[in-house]
């Protein structure tokens, strides 16, 4: 959303974002004020960055345009976008004032580009993620850059040799050289790095030897070494967040000094040599946030020591019923947890019920979790995000000798839930009954084929809903016709519904055109997107009521009418196929069909 | 109209405008300097100098604030804004906070 990013910077003004709306309209309005440097030059960088940005998002920013704001701009992020090359850098080379460039994901940008920021000595920030044209031979021109202090490249074509020259930026904090083959060697070269605070080295050749040097960096809070063969790693003083995913650990901070002060451990997919002597060495009275989704523990032992954790993934782990009772025990402070794809039952559940006071989301899905969990979880008073999807749950709960209850009913005490995600379960249609009296349910997703026209009926009294996904339902014409959206909602998904046509789907967006809807057949966007330029001057966000977003999403798609926002709805379907062969750059569609409301 | 009821507001030119002082409120820069506690020499006179706002820009400005007003008591018009006026504009109502 384009108000979302904007308010980030605080800027509350009304009038200044109409200005900024307005001299971005098109072409036309910015030549109209392009020529007014010394205007520009004035502005507070704050300003000028909102404007670049606003460009940029309208596609109306070139090169020699940036020319304009070489004295005002501070920060520009460029991030993913296709056409940014080395012209591009060519003028942002004369930014004076840049302390901060983003070209991540920019994939033109080469060493030669690179050339063109040489001496900006205010540059401490650069961003070359994934730009694989990078070579070694474009870190020899940042090094004329003693300024920096955050570099990443992960993903780039720098090889060892390149990173061993990063040694003489002695500045750099920040440094993320993910994904690069980077030995031993190269490491030991970076020794002298000393400020370093945030080092990341996935998927690296390092092994237990640079592993080692590591104790050389006496700030380095964060260390990512997932995908490595590093086995054993020193105690560092003071890392306080870790990322070993996927390797294969001996043992953990084993070592004299200051116990690092973790709080941020993540092990995902992780190969344990021996589970009580991997954590033995680890300090975990701080550690609020652990992962060890996918890993080969078998026992959650260590737990019960994990006072302050938050955050706890133990994903497709072996974790049973009877390790609930661990989890139990740190159960103060849980705000987050994700048992997917693990052994809990229901039993386990009940266990967990009165000792989780604090939690906002619970995962269960894949699991053998029934519907008596859903009773047990309605105990659990913070619940924000519910998500059970599991072929036990079929919404309700057989009682000796009288009435089956809808098991759902029972989540109506959490007066905080937002999200219900009820996916891949045997839910029929009365089960879903009791959630259209859910007062705060924004979020719902369900997955049956069981599930009928009623079930429409039955959620479209739901008052808050924004996003609605019924997958795989046996949904009809009729059905789809006579169903009445919350006036809140924003997306409908119905893949999977395999009995709706084209044109009913068609014509349901005709009739609410600001609701987004998904489908194996059609994805029709809302009329009012950032994809296309606002026809109208005040943009949407100074519009309060949801009467006049309506109204204004009506007018912008009228005047939409006669043009194509994707010049692939140009042609047919057997256009395209022509096309197909004819030109890599018209390369056509990933399938899904874009159509505009008619 | 009654003298305590209006602002005025100059320009860096020296024009005057002299417009509500419920309308000026709606900036947020001239609500503090006008309500203030302390005896600012604004609050005094209902006078405020603006000697780095042009007339053109102070003349939107102030047409701006009964717009303002306008849209809040429901009133939805649309409100042109001439893209040379763009720029200067937006620093000025940055200024305000408007």
């Amino acid at each position: 959303m384009e108000s979302s990013s904007d308010l980030m910077i605080g800027m509350e003004s009304r009038l200044v974002l109409m200005c900024i709306d307005a001299a971005t309209q098109s072409r036309d309005t910015v030549e109209k004020w392009r020529r007014q440097r010394r205007t520009i030059e004035r502005m507070p960088s704050q300003l000028a960055e909102a404007l670049l940005r606003r460009l940029l998002r309208r596609r109306l920013l070139y090169p020699s345009l940036l020319e304009v704001f070489k004295r005002s701009v501070e920060e520009i992020d460029l991030r993913g976008e296709n056409h940014v090359d080395a012209e591009w850098l060519a003028y942002l080379g004369a930014f004076r004032y840049l302390r901060s460039l983003n070209v991540a994901d920019c994939h033109r940008i080469n060493n030669s580009a690179l050339w063109a920021l040489t001496g900006m000595t205010n540059l401490k920030e650069v961003d070359l993620s994934r730009c694989s044209k990078v070579t070694d031979a474009g870190i020899r021109h940042l090094l004329s850059i003693p300024s920096l202090e955050k570099l990443c490249i992960s993903q780039t074509g720098v090889t060892g040799d390149g990173v061993t020259l990063l040694a003489s930026l002695t500045n750099l904090s920040v440094l993320d050289l993910g994904g690069l083959h980077i030995t031993d060697q190269a490491l030991s070269s970076l020794q002298v790095l000393t400020q370093l605070q945030y080092l990341d080295l996935w998927g690296s050749e390092i092994s237990n030897t640079g592993a080692a040097l590591l104790k050389m960096f006496p700030k380095l809070s964060f260390l990512n070494l997932a995908w490595t063969k590093v086995t054993n790693l020193p105690n560092l003083s003071s890392l306080a967040c870790l990322n070993m995913s996927n390797c294969t650990i001996h043992s953990l901070l084993e070592g004299v000094g200051n116990k690092a002060p973790l709080t941020k451990l993540i092990l995902s997919g992780a190969t344990f040599f021996d589970v009580s002597e991997a954590l033995l060495y680890v300090q975990t009275s701080f550690l609020s946030f652990l992962d060890l989704s996918n890993s080969s523990l078998m026992r959650f032992f260590f737990l019960p020591y994990m006072s302050a954790l938050n955050y706890l993934d133990l994903s497709g782990t072996p974790m049973g019923d009877d390790g609930v009772e661990q989890i139990a025990c740190v159960g103060a402070n849980l705000r987050y947890l994700n048992l997917n794809k693990t052994r809990v039952s229901s039993a386990g559940v009940r266990i967990l019920a009165g000792h989780v006071p604090n939690l906002e989301t619970i995962s269960l899905s894949q699991t053998a979790t029934d519907d008596l969990a859903i009773s047990y979880i309605s105990m659990m008073p913070a619940l924000k995000v519910i998500k059970l999807g599991s072929m036990c749950i079929k919404g309700f709960i057989n009682q000796v000798g009288a009435e089956p209850v809808p098991s759902l009913t029972a989540l109506k005490n959490l007066q905080f839930l937002e999200k219900l995600d009820l996916d891949e379960t045997q839910i029929r249609d009365a089960a879903l009954c009791p959630l259209s009296t859910f007062r705060g349910l924004s979020h719902l997703s369900v997955k049956s084929a069981s599930l009928t026209d009623m079930s429409l009926y039955h959620l479209s009294s739901i008052q808050k809903l924004i996003n609605l996904s019924i997958h795989d339902a046996v949904l009809t014409k009729t059905g789809l016709d006579s169903f009445t959206p919350p006036a809140t909602l924003r997306v409908l998904d119905m893949r999977g519904c395999w009995l709706l046509t084209k044109d009913v789907l068609l014509e349901f967006c005709k009739r609410y055109s600001n609701i987004e809807l998904r489908h194996e057949l059609v994805h029709i966007l809302p009329s009012e997107t950032d994809g296309f330029p606002s026809t109208s001057r005040v943009s949407s966000k100074t519009l309060k009521s949801k009467q006049k977003l309506g109204k204004q999403a009506i007018l912008s798609s009228n005047s939409l009418k006669d043009m194509f926002i994707d010049q692939r709805l140009k042609y047919s379907r057997e256009e395209l196929l022509a096309l197909q062969f004819s030109s890599m750059s018209l390369a056509p569609s990933d399938g899904r069909g874009y159509l505009m409301p008619e | 109209m009654k003298k305590e009821d209006t602002v005025k507001l100059i320009s860096a030119e020296g024009f005057e405008f002299v417009i509500d002082k419920k309308a000026a409120m709606v900036s947020q820069t001239i609500r503090n300097m006008l309500t203030s506690p302390g005896s600012f020499a604004e609050t005094e006179h209902g006078e405020v100098t603006f000697p780095e706002i042009s007339t053109v820009i102070l003349e939107k400005i102030c047409q701006y604030f009964y717009w303002s007003l306008q849209y809040a008591s429901g009133k939805e018009t649309e409100f042109h804004i001439e893209p040379e006026l763009t720029l200067e504009l937006m620093m000025a109502a940055n200024y305000l906070h408007t």
